[in-house]
């Protein structure tokens, strides 16, 4: 009699926790998909528009800081810099967002899909932080000082981002497919 | 037809719409603009008779679609005051005076609806704040006094 109401309510327990997992309101894909997603967007945004070298270069350029400086009205240079502002508030807040979205990729998914060494990951997540310390100094500077202020910090946030990229693009490589990671192997198959 | 048969295509398609049909047009900003005139404002499909004729719908699109990402990287990256001689040069160039055409491109900034579908939001957006620029350099170079002195 003991035994029987043992495993009833073993049985009873079991059938509520799996009531319970059914009712979840969220439920995750498998293996954590929207994260992986998230993390290529994050990568691409990164790679394509928020850090190609010549693209912020050309926002922080001190020839067109010049230009409207010596060759307009003040109310042109107050548009230009008002303007410049804009971009460069949205060009941190972005970068942040994406290096944020990776982190959180690495710090919950990567580990099963890379096999990233102890070092390598050491060397990511002060990488991280000092992206993320960064952007803020950086928002800080252009709301006190305007967008040309904290430009020798640009370079460095820059390189930063690029070592974060490189990292990710490693342990994002297998979702990219066959062909396009080894195109000789395709070009072979091809010929 | 394979992939790689269709990217040499497309790459065909592309030289003959840089040399034939943009030739004419030396500035990025006429460039682009025509370039998005080509385009289907619902489907995003660009279509030019000719070159379809020429080679196929499918391969003029994309050597259309390839151009409109190249001119739009090139005005992206162009200094300002580049910028400043390419609207100059456009407005000189569409015959309508100058203080029409600033009026309607600050009112209905038609230049929003002139980049390629793939663009990163960022650069389009770098995009407009540095025609916003433009147009008011070009409309400050109109009037009669316009000596420079610092921003208070």
């Amino acid at each position: 009699m003991i035994q029987m109401l043992l495993f009833s309510s073993i049985g009873v327990a079991l059938l509520a926790l799996l009531y319970l997992f059914a009712l979840r309101s969220d439920p995750k894909p498998e293996g954590g998909a929207q994260a992986l997603v998230g993390a290529r967007g994050a990568l691409t945004s990164l790679r394509t528009g928020l850090l190609p070298l010549d693209l912020v270069e050309r926002v922080f350029a001190q020839d067109d800081l010049e230009f409207v400086m010596s060759r307009s009205n003040p109310r042109v240079q107050k548009i230009f810099l008002r303007e410049r502002k804009k971009i460069a508030l949205a060009w941190v807040t972005q970068v942040r967002k994406q290096v944020l979205n990776l982190k959180a990729f690495h710090s919950g998914q990567s580990r099963l899909y890379a096999g990233l060494d102890a070092r390598t990951e050491i060397v990511l997540a002060l990488n991280f932080i000092s992206l993320l310390v960064l952007c803020r100094a950086l928002q800080a500077a252009f709301y006190l000082r305007g967008p040309f202020a904290a430009r020798p910090m640009i370079a460095p946030a820059i390189s930063v981002g690029a070592k974060i990229c490189s990292v990710s693009e490693r342990s994002l490589a297998f979702l990219t497919p066959g062909e396009q990671r080894f195109p000789e192997a395709a070009g072979h198959r091809e010929a | 037809m394979t992939k790689t048969v269709k990217q040499m295509e497309v790459q065909r398609a592309a030289e003959d719409v840089r040399h034939r049909m943009l030739a004419g047009l030396p500035q990025p900003l006429s460039r682009f603009i025509y370039l998005a005139s080509m385009r289907d404002y619902n489907t995003g499909v660009y279509y030019h008779d000719g070159l379809a004729d020429k080679f196929s719908l499918e391969v003029a699109c994309e050597a259309l679609a390839d151009c409109h990402r190249e001119v739009f990287h090139e005005l992206v990256t162009s200094p300002l005051a580049a910028l400043v001689g390419q609207m100059e040069a456009y407005i000189a160039s569409s015959q309508v005076r100058t203080h029409e055409f600033l009026a309607t491109w600050k009112g209905i900034e038609p230049y929003r609806v002139a980049v390629p579908v793939e663009a990163d939001p960022f650069a389009a957006e770098f995009l407009f704040s540095n025609l916003k620029i433009a147009l008011a350099i070009v409309e400050d170079h109109l009037t009669p006094d316009r000596s420079p002195s610092p921003v208070a």
